[in-house]
């Protein structure tokens, strides 16, 4: 729920219930909360007193997130599928797919003909290499067959499949459409993948949403800024850079739902993903059953033993995320990594940016934030610009909760000690050790700033190659963190030292987490 | 959880997660294949039992060129199979020499038939929907043979049960499952089936099924979930309710549908809600009122109501672990 104060829109405050709820009631239990913790700037804003507004006539803004759709992916050839697959994965679709090499054709028209099957992706390279031009021939013919039969089936012909429309007749009548696309990108990004995501999702899917919202928030905090959201059906990664020059920038988005926190039918890899992160002893089965039932009731069994369940899906989660998306824009650590998600709304919030920084390895120093009131999405919807900007340079303060910083030095080499850090905060200093293989926490509140200033014995990479460095960092629920771990993380093979180990740097961040 | 007193304020039961306990005609899809050829037309109606379409056992592709003035257009029937697509003046066909029936369990009209794709027919009566189900869609005589958190074994089960659909309370395992469909059980509904059991069972319904000899349809209806949790008191009083009745078990959507027009369908209170999950899992009792956030186990802080149980106590459950019936 927000508000105008002071002239400025405030967060007043914010409720998370399960999907299936009333919302009405939420609503109205929000008011009461409110009015109970101010009552003056309740009855100020309306919301209290006797002239008090009715709930139902308070100004909404709704945004509802639906499950990703399915796309159905044929090639000539086997590279040429990698390809349409990998960039299909990151624009908000499932994807099931093959190629002729590996499927004959009456299979090929039974995986196309699906009745779950929303919208078909056919490709080649382009020009088509020799390897797959006598192919894409016959698969023009075959996938026009399917067209015909099912005319409000979406079909995008990419690359050097442009040269079979001819098979497809008169595309203007179809109800669903031909689209010509160009050929897949470097890094899975790139035109195609930007027209794939818009058929993936309507402009106000508050997934793509994060998009617009990570551009604005850029160029009001002038900052670098990397967006990660895990999903139920989906996890969002985009990077956005302030507005230079007066041209507007545009985030880069990535929706995937291959990526999702709880997927629909978890497989070996995704099993096997949870149980490498996790600090529960468990086995296969057991945790198969435990990810069904978090995708079935996602708010369900967060306490105990779930939330434990919950950082490990997460975890999971966001390699999966992170292998569909790493390219150029994420080889540097951001000025402002923010994250948000219903997976972090049971766990203690300074437990996340360690689940982050264990997933997402890379030299440098990253102030970390929580969409905590999950209304990013709901405000990059807003499809002004200048309108949507307003809202969040106003909005920031309230909607972003600090986590704190994270320095993450690499290239240190073992050994009782790789050098000092001093930081200087509000005229206190507080100096210690720094020890290579682990965690150092440091105490600093939200909203106090300090300079961390390291003094290596060793030349390390810190964002540049050096040995003494003084960096500036901001506080949060999690203090500073600096991450003296390898980069990349190695974890030890045996599951029982695994999981004491991963226990150890959490119980660091987890108040009560044997309670 | 931790006990409270009771003098906390009712109200906002809204905020509890619903779940419908029965939906009204419900639209039933029967996959086809390239080649299975439908048997019904849309608009059309359909009895339970009766054939809809028959489904090729070993469908393989066949090139053929046809004579030009062959109506010759992609799905088109021909005494070959179906028509695939046409590739340099030759058509692909999908076809096979045996074929077996696919029936419906429901009575329904015939919504729509696309060759190849699906079939799908709005199905008469009302359904109990569940979380998913396993096998092919069948029909039988409810018959309940566990309570509500009961456990069914192999040696309970003999040919008696035969044509039957039975309750078995909470969960089964892979071995009375595959008795069952020996013995000439048509259906399982259960409370939980852990992913190896669903593994186990769905590998032996497929070699039963590749077998030639055809064996009736026989489907698994899972309720609730993946782990062992006892059926909902309102469920288990819709299935009480329908004991000796002829339902069917649909495959997708996933559900239990019946014609209910001669039985007395008991409607759960307003103010009953049932813990799904954590400590409490299984336990219907009775809404109190929201307590806003409270700490709970793992030093996590979560939304909470104030819910009464059958034996007195009033406890503080996470709101995400309620659900209420509708």
């Amino acid at each position: 729920m927000i508000g105008r104060a002071g002239g400025v829109w405030r967060l007043l405050g914010c409720l998370a219930v399960p999907a299936a709820s009333d919302a009405e009631t939420a609503v109205d239990v929000l008011i009461r909360r409110v009015v109970a913790a101010d009552p003056d700037r309740a009855t100020a804003l309306g919301l209290g007193g006797t002239d008090r507004v009715s709930a139902d006539r308070l100004p909404r803004l709704e945004v509802r997130s639906t499950r990703p759709r399915r796309l159905a992916v044929v090639a000539g050839s086997e590279r040429t599928l990698a390809g349409l697959i990998g960039t299909a994965d990151r624009s908000g679709w499932r994807t099931v797919g093959a190629s002729v090499v590996t499927m004959d054709p009456l299979a090929m028209s039974g995986l196309l003909l699906d009745p779950s099957v929303d919208a078909i992706l056919t490709g080649a390279s382009d020009p088509p290499r020799p390897d797959e031009r006598s192919a894409i021939r016959e698969l023009a013919a075959l996938v026009a067959a399917v067209a015909g039969r099912r005319p409000d089936l979406p079909i995008i012909l990419a690359g050097g499949m442009a040269e079979g429309l001819a098979a497809f007749g008169d595309v203007g009548t179809r109800p669903g459409g031909v689209v010509l696309a160009p050929t897949v990108g470097a890094d899975g990004a790139g035109p195609l993948a930007d027209l794939l995501l818009e058929l993936a999702l309507p402009p106000d899917d508050p997934r793509r949403a994060i998009g617009p919202a990570t551009q604005s928030l850029a160029d009001v905090l002038d900052r670098r800024i990397e967006t990660i959201i895990l999903g139920h059906d989906a996890s969002v990664r985009a990077f956005a850079a302030p507005s230079a020059g007066g041209v507007p920038a545009h985030a880069r988005l990535a929706v995937v739902p291959i990526a999702a926190v709880a997927p629909d039918d978890p497989d070996d890899v995704v099993v096997d993903g949870v149980l490498l992160w996790s600090t529960v002893a468990s086995d296969r089965h057991r945790v198969r059953d435990r990810m069904r039932e978090l995708r079935i009731a996602p708010w369900a069994d967060a306490a105990g033993d779930g939330s434990a369940l919950r950082m490990a899906a997460a975890r999971a989660a966001l390699v999966r995320l992170v292998a569909r998306t790493d390219g150029k824009d994420a080889s540097s650590a951001p000025d402002l990594v923010l994250t948000g998600g219903g997976v972090w709304s049971s766990v203690p919030a300074p437990t996340v940016a360690l689940a982050i920084v264990d997933v997402i390895r890379r030299p440098g120093a990253s102030q970390f934030a929580l969409d905590h009131a999950r209304l990013l999405g709901v405000l990059g919807s807003i499809p002004d610009a200048d309108e949507r900007r307003l809202m969040l340079r106003d909005l920031a303060d309230d909607l972003l909760a600090p986590l704190g910083s994270v320095v993450t030095p690499a290239g240190l080499r073992a050994g009782r000690s790789a050098g000092t850090l001093v930081v200087h905060a509000s005229g206190s200093t507080t100096e210690l050790e720094l020890v290579p293989g682990g965690l150092e926490l440091v105490d600093l509140a939200p909203g106090e700033t300090a300079v961390a200033e390291f003094r290596f014995r060793d030349t390390v990479r810190l964002g540049v190659r050096g040995r003494h460095f003084a960096v500036d960092v901001g506080g949060g629920l999690a203090g500073l963190l600096v991450d003296l771990r390898d980069v990349p993380l190695r974890l030890p093979d045996r599951a029982d030292r695994r999981r004491d180990l991963l226990a150890a740097w959490q119980t660091a961040l987890w108040a009560g987490a044997d309670a | 959880m931790s006990a409270l007193d009771a003098t906390v304020l009712p109200g906002d039961l809204g905020l509890v997660a619903t779940r419908r306990l029965l939906d009204g005609s419900l639209d039933v899809t029967f996959r086809l294949g390239p080649g299975d050829r439908p048997l019904v037309a849309s608009g059309e109606s359909v009895v339970a039992g009766a054939p809809i379409a028959e489904r090729l056992r070993d469908p393989r592709l066949i090139e053929m060129a046809l004579p030009p003035t062959a109506d010759t257009r992609p799905g088109t029937r021909i005494a070959e199979g179906e028509l695939l697509f046409d590739w340099r003046g030759h058509w692909r066909v999908a076809g096979g020499d045996v074929a077996e029936p696919i029936e419906t369990p429901v009575a329904g009209i015939v919504r729509d038939v696309r060759p190849g794709s699906a079939i799908v027919v709005r199905a008469n009566g009302q359904a109990m929907r569940g979380i998913v189900a396993v096998g092919g869609a069948t029909r039988g005589r409810l018959h309940i043979v566990a309570g509500f958190d009961g456990e069914l074994r192999p040696g309970s089960l003999d040919v008696g049960l035969a044509g039957t659909i039975l309750v078995v309370g909470s969960r089964i395992d892979a071995e009375t499952l595959t008795r069952a469909r020996a013995m000439g059980v048509r259906g399982v509904i259960v409370g939980g089936l852990a992913s190896k059991e669903r593994r186990d069972f769905g590998a032996s319904e497929r070699r039963q099924r590749a077998a030639l000899h055809r064996l009736p349809p026989y489907a698994v209806l899972v309720l609730e979930g993946a782990t062992r949790r006892p059926l909902a008191g309102p469920m288990m009083a819709v299935l009480h309710a329908l004991a000796g009745r002829e339902v069917a078990i649909t495959i997708d959507p996933p559900g239990l549908l019946f014609d209910a027009a001669e039985t007395v369908i008991p409607r759960p209170p307003t103010d009953l809600v049932r813990v799904r999950a954590g400590e409490l899992a299984g336990r219907d009792g009775t809404w109190v009122a929201a307590l806003g956030p409270r700490r709970f186990a793992g030093g996590v802080h979560l939304e909470a109501a104030a819910v009464r149980f059958d034996d007195g106590r009033t406890l503080a459950v996470p709101l995400g672990d309620l659900e209420r019936f509708i």
